[in-house]
């Protein structure tokens, strides 16, 4: 009697490891959502006014479109053959004979075969690299026939006298993916920087320095390069570079180096060029940081004035003024805003 | 006997079962959460030394352009850290302010004047004939990009920091800087002269301070790669010679301090070895 239980214990394991072997490749089945409805999907629909598959519930036939149903949408699911259902005629039924002519034996057997095409001999085997696989993918963020909205700081970089910060703004629509005009319009805020202590302190000149009030320019951009790259191995950031070329208009306005003396403002005709990197966070939001070179004919406070004499007042001074070639590089910092705030890809993945 | 043996097996079936789940269950995890951001990418830098002949400009100097040339060394121990070194010979160039104050000045240095003379202007400006760092350098971002769709290139963005070392000079002679004393009594007892333009500009001699960088490797092929790099080397320095705390009317050591000598770099840096490898 042992052994018979013994048997009878060994055949309840086996039986119980092969229910939980079986069960195994079940539960290692991807997870999936709501168990749809017997014939269609979850969401009950107007018989013909829905089509088949996904969620909806489809009509018999399973995944075929109802008549009525046509239009441009790609047809994801299976290709089975349902009856009763009526058929789209806008929908190509792939089983069908094409329509080409009757094959003709004599007359391909009357071919005279090229033997120059393909010639038997040893295959002759390439080595492998990764340059022979090419990947497509999309770019992530469009921009054509999208405005930006792109506020910004900045900083001169080349003025070791007079440092402006700025505060502005960049209305830009874009043309194309690549091309983009745009407004821009600048507020400048300027502070004396140590040398200009320095050279009054130790070699006793007054530099003569101008600061800047406003500036606007009509701009165009250009975006030749685009990117991406990994952030400590792990997060991928698309990014690009913009040129950008532009004219406009400012103002700058003397600083007296003696008080008593009254300043004077300057109409600049300003021409810029730069290059700005942008990039992308969001569809929406992108960081740009960028340098733009603001080129002008300026013209500063002449080195002979004396209060009550030469010079003294304003239009004086301005018409014996000295003029220079100035070149205001800044760079620029700020948080681009897209509208529309989405966009959609008119070509497949 | 027979239930106790059937309830064991039972409980041992639901562990398998259990077991079982669980693995499949860990088989049900997306293994690209995991998975770094590019495979197959090809270690331009892991594990190679890199020689970079470079060139150097200061950037927005205040009296003096220092341009010259050196080499980087660096050793990159990982794909995204790295050690290594830069030195740069260089010469002055006077700026464009300098330029404009000099023919200002007096010929002749005038006691009844607090104005420099030209030479006493001029001559305590101090150079640096050779500056350098050594560095540790961390490579967190690495790329391609394409430009005009037409070249396809892999760049890699660094940040260094280090310390920073520099051998500066200045070349006022005695007939010029000749009041050693400075801001001390003479030797023959009389006060201070109260004029610092006849002080040595004590802005001689080597420096150490501290160094950062950042820059970009463009990679034109896998073992050579254009170095543009931002290099800041920070330390005592003092670089008009003259008074600059104006509180004693002398030039002392207290003029000196910690001041940004920003550069510009630009280099072609040689990968070696020149074979690349890649990630799997």
């Amino acid at each position: 009697m042992k052994p018979l239980q013994m048997r009878a214990f060994h055949r309840a394991v086996v039986v119980v490891l092969g229910l939980a072997l079986a069960a195994a490749p079940a539960l290692a089945q991807p997870k999936k959502g709501p168990a749809p409805a017997k014939g269609g999907g979850g969401k009950k629909a107007p018989a013909g006014d829905k089509k088949g598959g996904g969620d909806k519930k489809a009509p018999a036939g399973g995944d075929k479109k109802p008549a009525g149903g046509g239009g441009d949408e790609i047809e994801m699911g299976g290709d089975d053959k349902g009856g009763g259902a009526p058929v789209d005629p806008n929908e190509i039924d792939m089983s069908a004979p094409e329509d080409k002519p009757q094959a003709d034996l004599q007359q391909d057997l009357a071919i005279t075969p090229d033997v120059g095409v393909v010639k038997a001999g040893d295959i002759k085997r390439t080595p492998l690299s990764w340059k022979d696989i090419l990947v497509v993918v999309r770019k992530p963020f469009l921009k054509s026939h999208r405005t930006e909205l792109y506020p910004f700081l900045g900083t001169t970089m080349n003025d070791n006298m007079i440092r402006h910060y700025v505060a502005g703004g960049e209305l830009a629509y874009y043309l194309t993916d690549v091309l983009a005009v745009g407004v821009e319009g600048l507020f400048y805020q300027d502070s004396f920087r140590e040398p200009f202590d320095l050279v009054a302190r130790q070699a006793r000149r007054l530099p003569t320095v101008n600061k800047y009030n406003w500036s606007a320019a009509l701009d165009f951009h250009y975006v030749p390069v685009y990117g991406k790259f990994a952030i400590l191995d792990h997060r991928l950031v698309t990014w690009e570079v913009a040129f950008t070329a532009g004219i406009g208009a400012g103002q700058s306005e003397v600083i007296p180096r003696d008080t008593k003396l009254p300043g004077f403002t300057n109409l600049l005709i300003m021409p810029n060029a730069g290059a700005n990197m942008r990039f992308f966070l969001t569809k929406w939001l992108t960081i740009n940081a960028g340098i733009r070179d603001y080129i002008f004919y300026d013209k500063f406070e002449p080195t002979d004035r004396v209060v009550g004499g030469m010079n003294s007042t304003a239009e004086q001074a301005k018409s014996n003024a000295d003029g220079a070639l100035i070149n205001n590089v800044m760079f620029q910092i700020g948080a681009s805003f897209w509208l529309p705030t989405s966009f959609e890809y008119t070509t497949f993945r | 006997m027979t239930t106790k043996h059937t309830i064991i097996a039972a409980l041992a079936g639901l562990l398998t079962i259990g077991i079982v789940g669980d693995a499949a269950a860990e088989r049900r995890t997306n293994d690209l959460a995991k998975d770094v951001a590019v495979r197959h990418r090809r270690l331009l830098v892991k594990n190679r030394f890199e020689f970079a002949p470079l060139f150097e400009s200061t950037i927005n100097a205040d009296f003096q352009h220092i341009i010259g040339g050196g080499a980087k060394l660096e050793y990159h121990l990982s794909d995204m850290l790295s050690i290594g070194g830069v030195g740069v010979g260089s010469i002055a160039l006077k700026t464009k302010l300098v330029d404009r104050i000099l023919p200002t000045l007096e010929a002749t240095p005038d006691p009844a004047t607090r104005e420099p003379s030209r030479t006493e202007f001029e001559d305590r400006l101090n150079t640096m004939p050779v500056h350098g760092a050594v560095y540790a350098s961390l490579t967190p971002w690495y790329g391609k990009l394409a430009a005009f769709s037409q070249a396809f290139v892999a760049f890699d963005f660094y940040f260094q920091a280090g310390v920073a070392f520099a051998q500066l000079k200045s070349n006022c002679p005695m007939s010029v800087c000749n009041d050693v004393t400075t801001d001390k009594p003479e030797p023959n007892g009389d006060l201070p002269d109260m004029n610092p333009n006849n002080d040595p500009p004590l802005n001689s001699g080597g420096r150490a301070g501290l160094y950062l960088g950042g820059g970009v490797h463009v990679f034109l092929n896998d073992f050579l790669a254009l170095d543009l790099t931002i290099r800041d080397y920070a330390f005592t320095d003092n670089p008009s010679g003259a008074d600059f705390d104006a509180k004693d009317q002398a030039v002392t050591t207290n003029d000196n301090r910690f001041v940004h000598h920003l550069f510009f770099g630009a280099g072609l840096s040689i990968m070696l070895p020149m074979k690349v490898k890649r990630t799997p």
